[in-house]
């Protein structure tokens, strides 16, 4: 009996082996310095919506924006789940935060503005300014990051050719067919990783979490005290959870995700179980309606 | 009866100036104030070991003074006070590396069922004994001064033997604490008995004021809370001012437990503390 394609199992199965890990190897090297990014670029500067873009691309600065209207008192939603204008647009706006405005009068729902053309206009905007400081990750260089797909792809289309070669032959196919699901496996990893930030961002971003750490959920931050750059910054930088912290009613009306910044986030340390505690939330607490120090209350 | 000397230390405090309770909420506020040198945190909320909130960690970085102030150790209780308790209470005081630290003239529970709130106190003998003996047994694990904050209370317990500012003084007196005078609290308790604020003033030790609370409130039904969430009025700012006339305590400091405004409100009211306390503004 032949051996398939006359080249022995053992033999086949170590140069795919081969083949598969110097990809894998390559395309993360590959990766490593397309996703560099400007040396010295800085992120203590940038605005909240772009720091949302560079956490979680356009959704998240739009949530941003969102998280800034509204605690201005600009935004609110109205039937079917569309947003509306309930107020001025403050002073001192980004162009997409006017954009955002400006659709909120033709009633568009959230998951539509995107496709706004003003919104788009100003979110390719802010994308080109990310871009060419060495923060955001082109989509040029998200293509050419890409194209070690196709290579992969390649590996798995060959490995299910000697599965079927192998099995017309009567030869066992197991390690081959172990081979081509990390094949696989290794394929869509490559083909989900979506990167906004650059290593350079994502690095300034770990600092700007720890500096902005009272605006976490957890911390219950008191967005009125913090205005509205304040709450579009906890949304850049704890994603749409922090939109529910501020205004549930209106995030779950407008439809918001919770989706989570991208990369790690500091936790509120030792914040989480203070509210059981003090004076200012949950249980046993005074805070918001009840009478305080009155009756007994927190007195002090 | 002859009483053995109290554990509980007293000191003289450098001056501090005007300062704000620390809560998660307003986190970064409160560390954005470039003056501060003093705040107050919720012992409760402190882990005693592991990491501090970085808010409060910036504080002490700074330098800043921040006190613990206990809210469940139910100094008032009949029964001794928690040994639990007052072991975290002791290791967050070392952990901020603690001036002093405060808890209030109350209690939280009472034969194992928790309140929930603080409770006051019938101005009783009795009572005092109870407050004196735990804030003896507290004294033994905490190596810094004890502060006392006598609580609001909507109602006298009919049984009250002595008067609000015998009932202080007879503790402070007989536990070597220092006192932690709630100005909103001495406000409300006159304004709702319709008594005048200062008469407790006139009858209290003010050189023995460890630091001053300062909070906002709202009249409900006829009856002024002490609400914590409310503006700072202005009688008790006007209170302040006929404090700081008579002895300017150490440090006070403004309360904000809920419901807090924008930053420039809260800046504002601690622009007032200062305006009426004749310290310097912190914001």
């Amino acid at each position: 009996m032949n051996d398939t394609w006359g080249i022995s199992g053992p033999t086949f199965l170590t140069y795919y082996l081969g083949a598969l890990i110097a990809i894998a190897i390559i395309a993360a090297v590959h990766r490593k310095a397309l996703f560099r990014g400007s040396r010295g670029a800085r992120v203590d500067n940038l605005g909240p919506q772009q720091v949302a873009y560079l956490n979680g691309g356009d959704k998240l600065a739009i949530y941003a924006s969102l998280g800034g209207l509204r605690t201005a008192n600009a935004l609110g939603t109205g039937a079917g789940k569309t947003l509306v204008q309930s107020g001025p647009l403050p002073a001192g706006v980004t162009p997409l935060d006017s954009a955002i405005y400006n659709a909120a009068s033709r009633g568009v729902r959230t998951r539509d503005l995107p496709n706004d053309q003003w919104v788009a206009s100003a979110l390719e905007q802010l994308r080109d300014h990310l871009e060419r400081s060495g923060l955001a990750v082109s989509s040029g260089k998200m293509r050419e990051a890409r194209l070690w797909i196709l290579a992969g792809l390649a590996l798995v289309v060959i490995g299910i050719a000697r599965i079927l070669a192998g099995l017309n032959n009567n030869k066992p196919v197991a390690f081959i067919i172990f081979a081509t699901v990390v094949a696989f496996i290794v394929t869509l990893t490559m083909l989900r990783t979506r990167r906004y930030a650059t290593d350079v961002a994502n690095k300034g971003m770990r600092d700007l979490r720890y500096k902005h750490n009272y605006l976490a959920p957890s911390n219950s931050p008191a967005y009125a005290t913090y205005g509205a750059s304040g709450a579009a910054m906890g949304v850049a930088l704890y994603g749409g959870a922090a939109l529910y912290s501020m205004d549930p009613a209106f995030a779950a009306e407008a439809e918001v995700q919770r989706i989570a910044a991208t990369s790690g986030s500091v936790g509120g340390a030792g914040s989480s179980d203070s509210s059981s505690y003090s004076c200012s939330s949950g249980s046993s607490s005074c805070g918001g309606g009840s009478s305080c120090g009155g009756g007994g209350g927190c007195g002090g | 009866m002859a009483e053995t000397p109290s554990p509980v230390r007293t000191k003289t405090l450098p001056s501090y100036g005007v300062g704000i309770g620390w809560r998660p909420e307003i986190a970064g506020y409160v560390e954005g104030l470039p003056g501060l040198r003093f705040a107050e945190v919720v012992a409760e909320s402190v882990h005693a070991h592991g990491d501090l909130p970085p808010g409060l960690q910036a504080l002490l970085d700074r330098g800043v003074t921040v006190i613990p102030h206990g809210v469940r150790l139910s100094l008032g209780g009949a029964e001794p006070v928690d040994g639990d308790r007052v072991e975290h209470f002791a290791a967050v005081a070392e952990r901020l590396n603690a001036p002093l630290v405060s808890e209030h003239i109350a209690f939280v529970r009472a034969g194992g069922v928790e309140a929930g709130h603080l409770l006051p106190l019938p101005r009783s003998r009795e009572a005092v004994d109870a407050v004196v003996a735990n804030v003896r047994r507290l004294g033994e694990s905490v190596s810094v001064p004890i502060a006392l904050e006598p609580i609001a209370a909507l109602f006298d317990w009919p049984d009250d033997e002595l008067t609000e500012a015998q009932f202080i003084t007879e503790i402070l007196d007989r536990s070597g604490a220092m006192l932690l005078l709630d100005i909103a609290n001495v406000y409300a308790n006159a304004r709702n008995r319709g008594t005048d604020p200062l008469d407790l003033l006139d009858h209290v030790p003010l050189d023995r004021v460890a630091y001053v609370h300062v909070a906002g409130g709202a009249e409900h039904e006829g009856l002024y809370h002490d609400t914590h969430t409310d503006a700072v009025p202005q009688p008790v700012l006007d209170l302040v001012t006929e404090l700081c006339d008579r002895h300017r305590p150490p440090a006070l400091m403004l309360e904000r437990d809920g419901d807090y405004p924008a930053a420039p409100e809260l800046t504002a009211e601690l622009d007032a503390i200062a305006k009426a306390s004749g310290y310097p503004t912190v914001t």
